[in-house]
C-alpha cells in the first residue's frame, strides 16, 4: 500500500499506546458481553417460529393451524396446563352492540371478576378489562367518581359506572397503531394480534375510554386456574410486551353465546346482541330506552351503550 | 310422504324430548317462545308451587314436616286487620315485610291460601308470579319481556343455543323485593409506583 | 505493489472508490481511538455509564416493562420524554444551515458542521429511545414496510420512522460526502450536498411537526389535542438546539483553543433571543387558554401548574422549568452576553435544562394525568429508566464527541492552536481554501 508522504509513517510493531488501547478495547468488548448477557436469558422464550410469525390477516388456514398446535405446546410448557386455543371468525350478518342499565347496576364488580377469570388475566394485579365506577347521582362527570370503593353497595347517593372498550366505530387505537396490529373485524369487535403487536403503547394514548391494557409482565396465572378454552384473538394467554383489550368474549359470542360479564351481572343491568337483528334485546334497547354513549363529542361512535330506566 | 312424515315425527320428537329434558332440571321450568324447529327455547324458572314452611315437628323417619300454606289456612279464619309481616303474633314471625303499603291480602288469596290473586281477585298460581308482580310493576314486566331486566344466562343467538332467564322472585324476596346491599368484589390493583398513591 | 491509483487522484472504478471508502472509514475508526487524556477519561467514563444502561435495558427486555414505572394509567414516560425533546434538538442542530445556506453568512458556513453532526447523535439517540421503550423489540421487523404491515399514511407513527430516518440518511449523507471529499483532498461538487443541505431544512421542520401531530391529534387526550402543539415544538427546538451548539463551541473553543466561532456564536444568541420569548409567549398563550376556559379539559394542566386533588408531583418542575427558561431568556437579552462566556453558558444550560423538563414531564407525563377516565396516577420514574436514559445520552454524547473529533481534524477551525488528538496536518489537504471547499 502506497503511504502518502504528508502522513506520518506507521509505527512498525506494537507500542505501548497501541498496546493499551488494545487491552481497553477488548475490556469494553467484554464488558459490553456481560453487560448484554440478560438477553441471552430472554432470548429462548421467542422461539424462531414466533420471530417469523406472520400477521394473523396473511395466514392460510395451514399456518394459523400450526401456529395454534404451537401456541398450545408453549403454553403447556410455560403454564404446566393443556388448553385448545381455536379461531373464532367473525359470523356473517353480525354486528355487537352491548348496552347498560345504569339504574339497576349496584357496583359489585362481578363483571370485572368474571372478566378476569374468563380471560385469564394475570392473577397479582387483578387485571380485567372492565372498570367500574362509583359515581356522583346527578352528575357523568368522571372527575368526580371512584373506581376504588369499598364498601358495600349500592349506596344510595350514588350510581355505578362499568366502563370498558366500546368497540367504536372510528377506533382511534385501530388509526394509531403502525404495524397494524389492532384493527376492526367485520362483527364490530376490534381485535389485536398478540403476536403481532411491537408494544409501542401508541394506541394506549390514543384511546378515550382507558380499555387497553398492556402486559407490563408475563401474566402469572396458577395451572388451574386457567380457562382452557382459549382462542387465537381474545382469551389466549398473552405474552409479555403485547397489548390487549376487552374482545366482547368473541370465543363465547361468536359462538352464539353471552359474554362472561353479562352471565355473572346478579342484577341483569347489561345487554348484549346483535344489532343487525330487529329482534335483539340490544335493538330494543336502543327503540325504547334513552341512551347515550361515554364522549361522545369525539365522533368515534362507540357501540357500547348506556341507560337508564325512565 | 313417507320422508314427510317420517321428518315432522323426528321434529316432534326432539322438540317433545326438549320438554322433557327441560321438565327434570330445575324445578318445573316452563318453556318459553320457541318457534319449532329453528330457535332453542327460552326457559324461564318458576317456582314450583305454593312455599312451604316447617311445621316445626318431625315425622316418624325424622324428617322435618314441611305443610303448604292450606294445611293451616283452610281451617282458620283470615284477620284482616293484620296488615303487615311485624304484626304476625302466632305464626310466620320473623318474616321481614317491607313491600310499601300493601298489606298480605294485597297478593295472598284470602279463599285460596295456595294461590295467589290479582288486582281484581281472580285467584293466579304461584308459578304464575310474574303476571302478579307485573300488575304494578309494568315497566319492569315491560323491559323483562324485552329482554331488558333480569339477565340471563346462555344464548344471545337463540338459533345456536338456548337461553335461561329468572323470574321475579328469584332476585326479588317478594316480601321486602328491595335488592339488597352487597359487598363489592375487592378494587382493581393497579401498577402504580411505590410510594405513589393511586 | 500498489495497483490502486494514489489518494488523491480522481478514482474512475467503482473498486477504487470502494478502497478509499473502506481507507476513509478505517481513518475514521484509527481517530476514534486516539486523542490525550482528557478524551480518553471523558470516553471511558460515557463507555461505563453507557454499559450500565445497556445492561439495565437488557434486563428491561428479560423481566418487561414493569420494572418501568410505567402503568396503564401513565403509559409513556421517561423514554419518550427524552425521544421528543431529542427530535427537537435535531430539529435545532439545522438552526445552523438556514443562515449559511439561505442568507450566506460565510463564517457559519465553516462550523455548520457541527449542528449538522449533533442532528445525526440526537437522531442516532431518538431511534435508540423508541427501542427502549418498546414492549416488544425483537418485533421491529413489523415495522419495516414490505416485510412488515406499515400503516402509512393513516398511523403519525409512520410518518415519525419515514421522517426520522430519512432526516438521518440525509445528515450521514451531507456530513459523510463532506468529510470523505476532504479526505480524499477533492474538492467536494455542490450538486452532491446541497441541494440535500436545502431538504434538510425543510425535513427538520417537518421531523418535529410530525413527531407534535404524534400527540395533537389524540382527541381522547385535550392536554396535548391543541393546534398550538406543533408551533411549541418547534420554537422550543429552535431554543435547545441552538443552546446546545452554543456549549459545543465553547468546549471545541477549550480543546483546540482560540475564538473559534464567534460569528456563529453571535447569530445563534440573536436566533435565541427571539426563539426564547416566542416559546415564553406560547405558554403563556397555553396557560391562558387552559385557565381562562376552565372546565375538565382543562384538568391536566391544573394538575401540571398547582395540583389536583392532592396531587402535585410536577408542581415543582414546572415552575422550575419557567423560572429556568425565563432566566435564561433575560440572561440572552443582555447585551454583550456573547463576550462573557460564564453567563452564556449558564443561559444555554438553563434554556436547555428548562426545555427539557417542559417538554418531558411538562407535557408527556401531564398527558397521561389525570386519566383518559380522570383517574389520578402519578409517575416518577424508576431507576431503571434513569439507568436506561443515561446510557443513551452516552452513547449519543460519545457518537458527538467523536464525530466532531474527526470533522474538527478535517475542518481545522480557524485559528487552532492545539489540534485535537491527531495533526490537522496528517490529513490530505486539497488544492482549495476551507471556505471554497463548502
Amino acid at each position: 500500500m502506497e503511504t502518502r508522504p504528508d502522513l506520518p509513517e506507521p509505527r512498525r510493531g506494537l507500542s505501548r499506546r497501541g498496546l493499551l488501547k488494545g487491552f481497553g478495547a477488548t475490556l469494553g468488548l467484554a464488558a459490553f458481553a456481560k453487560a448484554i448477557a440478560p438477553l441471552t436469558e430472554w432470548a429462548p422464550t421467542v422461539s424462531l417460529d414466533e420471530f417469523l410469525q406472520k400477521h394473523y390477516l396473511e395466514l392460510s388456514p395451514v399456518d394459523l393451524e400450526i401456529i395454534l398446535r404451537r401456541l398450545e405446546r408453549e403454553t403447556r410448557e410455560q403454564y404446566g396446563t393443556d388448553v385448545t386455543i381455536a379461531d373464532h371468525r367473525a359470523p356473517a350478518g353480525v354486528k355487537f352492540g352491548y348496552a347498560l342499565n345504569l339504574s339497576i347496576c349496584n357496583g359489585c364488580r362481578r363483571c370485572a371478576e368474571a372478566c378476569h377469570l374468563e380471560n385469564n388475566h394475570d392473577r397479582p394485579s387483578h387485571q380485567s378489562y372492565i372498570r367500574v365506577f362509583e359515581m356522583q347521582k346527578g352528575s357523568l362527570d368522571l372527575e368526580k367518581g371512584n373506581v376504588h370503593y369499598d364498601h358495600p353497595v349500592p349506596q344510595p347517593d350514588k350510581f355505578y359506572l362499568p366502563v370498558q372498550c366500546q368497540q367504536c366505530e372510528r377506533p382511534p387505537c385501530v388509526e394509531v397503531c403502525p404495524v397494524e396490529a389492532t384493527w376492526k373485524e367485520p362483527d364490530g369487535i376490534v381485535v389485536v394480534d398478540y403476536n403481532w403487536c411491537i408494544g409501542c403503547r401508541y394506541c394506549q394514548a390514543a384511546c378515550p375510554y382507558h380499555a387497553r391494557r398492556f402486559n407490563w409482565t408475563k401474566p402469572q396465572i396458577p395451572a388451574t386456574e386457567i380457562n382452557p378454552d382459549q382462542s387465537y384473538l381474545s382469551n389466549r394467554i398473552r405474552p409479555q410486551g403485547t397489548m390487549e383489550k376487552c374482545h366482547f368474549c368473541l370465543h363465547r359470542t361468536r359462538n352464539g353465546r353471552l359474554p362472561a360479564c353479562l352471565e355473572a351481572c346478579p342484577t341483569g343491568a347489561r345487554v348484549f346482541g346483535n344489532l343487525l337483528d330487529p329482534d335483539s334485546e340490544i335493538r330494543q334497547v336502543l327503540a325504547h330506552k334513552r341512551v347515550f354513549v361515554l364522549k361522545e363529542e369525539l365522533g368515534l361512535r362507540p357501540q357500547f351503550f348506556y341507560f337508564f330506566d325512565v | 310422504m313417507a320422508c314427510a312424515l317420517l321428518t315432522i315425527g323426528a321434529g316432534l320428537a326432539w322438540a317433545v324430548g326438549r320438554e322433557l329434558a327441560a321438565a327434570r332440571s330445575g324445578d318445573a321450568p316452563a318453556s318459553g317462545p320457541m318457534v319449532a324447529g329453528t330457535n332453542h327455547p327460552v326457559i324461564i324458572g318458576r317456582p314450583a308451587g305454593p312455599p312451604t314452611v316447617l311445621a316445626g315437628f318431625t315425622d316418624h323417619q325424622g324428617d322435618p314436616v314441611q305443610v303448604t300454606c292450606g294445611a293451616c289456612h283452610t281451617t282458620t279464619q283470615p284477620n284482616l286487620a293484620i296488615r303487615s309481616g311485624e304484626q304476625l303474633e302466632q305464626f310466620h314471625q320473623g318474616l321481614h315485610y317491607a313491600h310499601g303499603s300493601l298489606s298480605c291480602l294485597s297478593c295472598h288469596n284470602a279463599e285460596d291460601y295456595d294461590t295467589l290473586r290479582l288486582a281484581d281477585g281472580s285467584p293466579v298460581e304461584f308459578g304464575d308470579v310474574m303476571q302478579l308482580c307485573g300488575q304494578c310493576h309494568g315497566p319492569q314486566l315491560r323491559d323483562y319481556e324485552r329482554g331488558l331486566h333480569g339477565g340471563m344466562t346462555g344464548y344471545w343467538d337463540l338459533t345456536r343455543g338456548p337461553r335461561s332467564r329468572h323470574n321475579c322472585i328469584t332476585c326479588h324476596d317478594p316480601h321486602a323485593p328491595a335488592y339488597p346491599l352487597v359487598h363489592p368484589v375487592f378494587p382493581p390493583r393497579d401498577r402504580v409506583a411505590a410510594g405513589v398513591h393511586p | 505493489m500498489n495497483t490502486a491509483p494514489a489518494i488523491g487522484q480522481p478514482t474512475t472504478t467503482p473498486a477504487g472508490h470502494w478502497r478509499n471508502y473502506f481507507r476513509f472509514l478505517a481513518r475514521v475508526a484509527w481517530e476514534s481511538f486516539d486523542g490525550n487524556w482528557t478524551f480518553y477519561v471523558w470516553m471511558t467514563v460515557l463507555t461505563a455509564v453507557a454499559l450500565v444502561g445497556a445492561n439495565a435495558w437488557a434486563v428491561q427486555v428479560r423481566d418487561g416493562l414493569a420494572l418501568t414505572h410505567m402503568n396503564d394509567h401513565v403509559s409513556w414516560g421517561l423514554y419518550i420524554a427524552n425521544f421528543t425533546f431529542l427530535v427537537g434538538l435535531a430539529a435545532g442542530g439545522v438552526m445552523m444551515v438556514i443562515p449559511a445556506y439561505l442568507y450566506h453568512d460565510e463564517e457559519m458556513h465553516h462550523v455548520v458542521i457541527i449542528g449538522e453532526l449533533l442532528a445525526i447523535a440526537a437522531i442516532v439517540m431518538c431511534l435508540m429511545f423508541v427501542v427502549a421503550d418498546l414492549g416488544r423489540p425483537d418485533r421491529f421487523w413489523h415495522l419495516l414496510p414490505g416485510l412488515g404491515r406499515f400503516n402509512f399514511p393513516v398511523s403519525m407513527l409512520t410518518w415519525d420512522v419515514i421522517v426520522l430516518n430519512v432526516y438521518l440518511l440525509l445528515n450521514l449523507h451531507i456530513c459523510g460526502y463532506l468529510l470523505y471529499m476532504r479526505f480524499l483532498g477533492r474538492p467536494a461538487n455542490p450538486r452532491w450536498y446541497v441541494p440535500f443541505v436545502f431538504v434538510s431544512i425543510v425535513w427538520a421542520i417537518s421531523i418535529h411537526t410530525v413527531t407534535a401531530f404524534l400527540y395533537c391529534g389524540l382527541g381522547g387526550r385535550p392536554f396535548w389535542n391543541t393546534a398550538l402543539l406543533a408551533p411549541r415544538f418547534l420554537a422550543s427546538a429552535f431554543v435547545s438546539g441552538p443552546a446546545f451548539i452554543i456549549v459545543a463551541i465553547h468546549v471545541i473553543r477549550r480543546v483546540v483553543g482560540g475564538d473559534f466561532a464567534s460569528g456563529p456564536v453571535r447569530t445563534l444568541v440573536n436566533i435565541m433571543r427571539v426563539t426564547i420569548l416566542i416559546n415564553l409567549l406560547m405558554v403563556v398563550s397555553e396557560v391562558f387558554t387552559e385557565f381562562y376556559t376552565g372546565g375538565a379539559h382543562t384538568s391536566s394542566a391544573r394538575y401540571l401548574y398547582f395540583g389536583l386533588h392532592g396531587h402535585n408531583a410536577l408542581v415543582p418542575w414546572i415552575w422550575t422549568s419557567l423560572a429556568m427558561t425565563v432566566a435564561a431568556a433575560a440572561l440572552l437579552l443582555r447585551p454583550g452576553v456573547t463576550g462573557h462566556p460564564v453567563l452564556l453558558i449558564s443561559a444555554c444550560a438553563l434554556a436547555f435544562a428548562g426545555i427539557w423538563i417542559e417538554k418531558g414531564m411538562g407535557l408527556i407525563v401531564p398527558g397521561f394525568v389525570p386519566s383518559t377516565l380522570h383517574e389520578m396516577v402519578e409517575y416518577q420514574p424508576s431507576l431503571i429508566e434513569w439507568k436506561i436514559t443515561a446510557g443513551i445520552w452516552a452513547v449519543g454524547l460519545m457518537i458527538y464527541t467523536l464525530a466532531l473529533k474527526v470533522a474538527m481534524n478535517v475542518f481545522p477551525p480557524a485559528g487552532a492552536q492545539t489540534p485535537l488528538g491527531v495533526p490537522a496536518a496528517s490529513w490530505p489537504r486539497s488544492p482549495v481554501s476551507v471556505a471554497d471547499g463548502r
